[in-house]
């Protein structure tokens, strides 16, 4: 899969888990563009993306990302 | 984490008076189904029909009383109720870690509840969160 695919990908994941199918993800998105995307809604995000991908992240990735496109990186180097 | 994929466990929970009037009591619902015994045999029923929310309630007790750790929190969760529930059924209740998320620190469990007669009752899956 490509940057384009997973994006595309994340972005159903997020109409999903967040319950907003109106929702459109750019790599640049941050939680702070997102008003679903809180404190709780980020560890269901991320146990749901573990599942889609079949990756799993370490703490310290996920504490790394600053927006979408790092997270979309760090499912690529899996 | 404190717990294992795999872990399994189990419990034994009783539907009487205490909880299903406790239920009735504190969240109001005297719904036909659940309180009068002619309408429950008129629906084909043997008697009336517990509350299905009372499982969750015992999920509840599940989570925070019988995990091995006190810092925990519910994410989600989902269940399916597959049988009726009757006063004074005893359910035997068992729950294993199907997944785990090292880096959020989140199981989910996979759980079942199964009366006497061996039928499973409810099934489903609920999703809580380490808070170490």
């Amino acid at each position: 899969m490509n940057r384009d695919e997973i994006l595309a990908k994340l972005t159903t994941i997020f109409h999903d888990e967040l319950d907003n199918d109106e929702i459109v993800l750019h790599f640049e998105t941050t939680a702070d563009d997102i008003e679903e995307w809180d404190s709780l809604s980020h560890i269901q995000l991320i146990v749901a993306v573990e599942k889609a991908f079949k990756v799993r992240f370490t703490s310290s990735e996920i504490q790394s990302w600053n927006n979408v496109g790092e997270m979309i990186d760090c499912i690529l180097s899996k | 984490m404190v717990l294992q994929v795999n872990q399994k466990f189990q419990h034994q929970f009783q539907v009487d008076d205490r909880v299903y009037n406790g239920f009735i009591s504190v969240f109001g619902d005297k719904n036909a189904l659940h309180t009068d015994e002619a309408f429950a045999r008129e629906k084909g029923f043997p008697s009336k029909v517990m509350h299905g929310n009372i499982l969750n309630g015992f999920l509840s007790f599940f989570i925070g009383e019988l995990l091995p750790m006190e810092e925990v929190m519910i994410l989600s969760q989902h269940i399916n109720f597959k049988n009726p529930v009757f006063l004074n059924d005893i359910l035997n209740f068992e729950a294993v870690v199907e997944e785990q998320s090292e880096a959020v620190q989140v199981n989910t469990f996979k759980f079942k509840f199964f009366n006497s007669e061996n039928k499973t009752v409810a099934a489903g899956r609920i999703q809580i969160k380490e808070l170490t």
